[in-house]
């Protein structure tokens, strides 16, 4: 093969993951929903019953599983949150965001006894997970484009 | 990060099937539907390029049943994503990139 050919191929490539970066991108109600999500399910610690936290947990999951089955059925395909590669930074900042707001709102509630802590951090968290899921999106595609 | 050893892979040569490798390497599984309108093929010369991937063992087919409707779902396996990564290091080799 020459040295044409291959960049040919290359550049085809490129062109490919370009059109794929159009598609990929949720709507906005995708990233709000899954923060209502959090958030509902964060929130049910307040009550002190595991009974609500229970129903919550099933209401999370279901809804969660319809988000995944939303977004297969708009763009066609399912990408990893987790993947390898630039997103990661988005990812690494959920988990601190997470263990931050949840161990203080943990903390207020159940130490300090502060009763609704757990909705102040499940709102706190709804809105940050929204916020993180838009930026992935934003890092995965300018991955895709091929823009450092 | 572990540097990739170039490595032409006829498999992947053919335009069609590097496409697919392509859009596959970019997300963790896509309908059927969809790399066809990406690539830009019929049905039926995405179904020949498929099966030539799978019989190398470098794509999965999932089918599966939603509301009375069968879909298609193709993953690429870790040996592909890795002679899909060596194919296109060896390209990138024989640019000089």
């Amino acid at each position: 093969m020459d040295a044409t050919t291959a960049a040919a191929e290359l550049a085809a490539l490129d062109a490919n993951r370009a059109a794929l970066s159009e598609r990929v991108v949720q709507p906005w109600w995708y990233d709000a929903l899954l923060g209502l999500l959090i958030a509902g399910f964060i929130s049910s610690y307040s009550s002190h019953n595991t009974w609500v936290i229970l129903i919550a947990l099933v209401v999370f999951l279901a809804g969660v599983r319809a988000l995944i089955a939303v977004y297969r059925r708009i763009t066609g395909l399912w990408v990893n949150g987790f993947r390898p590669g630039r997103t990661r930074r988005a990812i690494h900042v959920f988990f601190v965001v997470y263990a931050v707001v949840l161990g203080a709102a943990a903390a207020f509630e159940f130490l300090l006894d502060v009763r609704g802590a757990m909705v102040v951090g499940g709102v706190v968290l709804g809105i940050a997970v929204a916020v993180i899921s838009h930026w992935w999106t934003r890092i995965y595609v300018a991955e895709l484009r091929g823009e450092r | 990060m572990t540097a990739v050893r170039p490595h032409f892979d006829a498999v992947v040569h053919a335009p069609p099937r590097l496409q697919v490798c392509g859009l596959l390497a970019a997300v963790d599984d896509m309908d059927f539907a969809t790399v066809r309108d990406q690539v830009g093929v019929s049905d039926s010369v995405l179904s020949k390029h498929v099966r030539q991937l799978e019989e190398a063992g470098y794509v999965t087919v999932r089918k599966s049943t939603r509301a009375s409707r069968v879909r298609t779902n193709l993953a690429l396996t870790p040996a592909g994503r890795a002679a899909f990564d060596a194919h296109v290091a060896e390209l990138r080799r024989i640019t000089g990139g």
